[in-house]
């Protein structure tokens, strides 16, 4: 569990955090999100102690991360694939940084192995790819056995095999009962892997939530609808609340009604219906809706909600 | 590979986790383990040190050799053969100096020039004791190489030395002094360079501020026709190093131990500097 409180990290002039509060509970894979330059890195650094909070304060299982007796055992970090010694062999470094808490080669060699590395743990990382890297990393972060995990951008370089592992091994791990904390630029790969998202924008918290929910929140769900007499079955729905448009002949694409509302109003005017299916919003729309919500914000200052108008975007498939 | 992974995964309920213990925890002895491990495990080191050596030994060569010519059948005093054998056998790590002085500095520099200093930095998050570590690994590693550099060279010396009967026991104060005196300075310096890596953090600024610190300033303050300047100039730290060795005579601090005190202030300044940056500091 990692807990911040009124944590801020201000450089120079420039605040990279400002103030947040948020939770990552156990047992849950906790995906952060946020435009370049939102803070992500920053706050992770801060929770392993790299970087020193400017105020307020983070604590991982209870305590300060640097206050536990074996800090390898509680949180594992994969803060930069690149934070391994180009001269030195993938098995050397991790025999080093295990040296520290006593962790034996024999954990050192199953970290190896279950990231695959075995056929270049001999070799020196400089010649590594950037997959290679970001494996010898999520193999350092295992090393401990760790309660909590933290990998800023594990899947960054990673063929779509490695993408599909390091998703299982989040999923896994979360399933343990451990604290995952990861973070992405691919949504579609969040949605996959996160069960709670956190969502931050120019170093504050803009949304805090179970994945479903900031997708629903942020996206609008829309039906599809097929329908022979679907020039009919638009007239018949039309209201205020709800909106209509025409994506072909006879496809209907209504928000503002449920599917359910829209069948039994078809069946009342004796429409039949080829064709009725939720479309529920992407956690990209959503996430594209809670960043643009917070530079219009920051720039215009108008309401939330009004700002995460969407009509214009395409709805998609719900990814997950 | 890939299938490996994804095996390994298959297999993975239970896998992830340690089938063997995970160790008993942080503890200044790992952190020494680690730093061993470290050290040894860079060609760079590996390179420097048998560096050490090798100029130890051909610089024992060259002065034998030349001091063997000059000799044509005039009969040396006793005290004098020993003054020869420990200038063979010591003059040599004077040139080391900078090989270590490099050496420390990039200890510290190469890992944050590499990154790897946010994985040491995590495995240790209270950072002191991982930069202490560091230091006695590197004075350790450093010690006993300049030791067996100095044995070198002056069996080295001896063997040619003794063509032309001038010899001298190892066991002559000199002699000791040097031997024992030598790998400390030597090691000293290192932990110099090692403060001033952390507090530069970058290789080309802490080798050209150690280099100018050892070598320059000496010259520098030669140079300038003051009280003052003539004063301060035994209290350099590239100054007193060589009188820890041997004495030259020249310097108005005359005795080894005064000259080692100077060289220990300039390495706590260095490593105090170094320890309260490497703290405050973001990594």
């Amino acid at each position: 569990m990692i807990q911040a409180q009124a944590l801020s990290k201000r450089y120079g002039s420039k605040t990279a955090v400002d103030s947040i509060d948020f939770t990552v509970q156990p047992g849950k894979v906790t995906g952060l999100l946020g435009p370049n330059g939102a803070g992500k890195s920053t706050t992770m650094r801060m929770v392993v102690g790299l970087d020193r909070p400017t105020s307020g304060s983070v604590i991982v299982n209870g305590k300060p991360y640097r206050e536990h007796k074996a800090p390898l055992r509680e949180v594992g970090v994969l803060l930069d694939a690149k934070a391994v010694h180009t001269g030195r062999s993938a098995y050397k470094h991790l025999l080093a940084l295990a040296a520290t808490h006593g962790i034996p080669a024999g954990r050192v060699r199953e970290v190896i192995e279950l990231t695959g590395l075995q056929s270049v743990a001999r070799k020196r990382v400089g010649g590594f790819s950037l997959g290679m890297g970001q494996r010898l990393g999520i193999a350092a972060a295992l090393l401990g056995d760790p309660a909590t995990l933290i990998l800023d951008e594990p899947v960054n370089g990673l063929d779509p095999e490695g993408v599909q592992w390091v998703r299982h091994l989040m999923r896994h791990l979360a399933s343990e009962g451990r604290t995952v904390l990861l973070s992405s630029h691919l949504m579609s790969e969040m949605a996959l892997t996160a069960d709670h998202i956190i969502v931050l924008g120019r170093g504050k918290v803009i949304a805090d939530a179970p994945v479903d929910s900031i997708i629903n929140a942020g996206g609008r769900s829309t039906t599809r609808v097929r329908s022979p007499r679907a020039a009919e079955l638009a007239a018949l729905l039309a209201n205020p609340a709800v909106l209509v448009t025409d994506l072909e002949p006879d496809v209907l694409e209504v928000a503002g009604m449920s599917p359910a509302e829209i069948g039994d109003a078809a069946a009342r005017a004796g429409i039949a219906l080829h064709e009725l299916s939720a479309l529920s919003g992407s956690l990209e729309e959503a996430y594209m809706a809670l960043t643009q919500n917070e530079v219009e914000y920051r720039t215009g200052g108008s309401n939330g909600l009004a700002a995460a108008d969407l009509a214009t975007s395409e709805p998609q498939e719900a990814a997950r | 590979m890939s299938t490996n992974t994804m095996n390994s995964l298959a297999d993975a309920s239970g896998r992830v986790g340690a089938s063997v213990t995970t160790g008993s925890g942080l503890s200044f002895v790992g952190v020494l383990r680690s730093e061993w491990i470290k050290l040894w495990s860079l060609r760079s080191t590996v390179w420097s040190f048998a560096l050490v050596v090798v100029v130890s030994v051909g610089m024992a060569l060259l002065i034998a050799l030349a001091s063997r010519m000059d000799q044509s059948g005039v009969a040396i005093p006793p005290e004098a053969q020993v003054g020869y054998l420990v200038t063979a056998s010591t003059v040599g790590i004077f040139f080391a100096q900078m090989i270590v002085a490099v050496l420390g500095v990039m200890s510290v520099t190469g890992e944050y020039s590499t990154g790897m200093i946010k994985s040491s930095l995590t495995a240790v998050p209270r950072r002191l004791p991982m930069l202490a570590a560091k230091g006695v690994v590197v004075f350790v590693a450093t010690y006993l190489v300049g030791l067996g550099s100095i044995l070198a060279a002056y069996l080295v010396a001896s063997a040619i030395f003794a063509q032309g009967d001038i010899g001298a026991s190892l066991a002559e104060p000199e002699m000791l002094r040097g031997l024992f005196a030598g790998p400390l300075f030597l090691a000293l310096i290192a932990i110099f360079a090692l403060g001033m890596g952390t507090v530069f953090r970058s290789t080309a600024g802490g080798i050209a501020t150690v280099l100018g610190i050892l070598l320059v300033l000496p010259i520098v303050l030669g140079l300038i026709p003051a009280d003052w300047a003539t004063d301060a100039s035994p209290y350099l730290i590239g100054n007193a190093g060589p009188e820890i060795v041997a004495s030259s005579g020249f310097s108005a601090v005359k005795e080894g131990w005064q000259n080692l005190l100077i060289v220990i202030g300039w390495v706590a300044v260095s490593s105090v500097f170094a320890a309260l940056l490497l703290k405050r500091r973001d990594a």
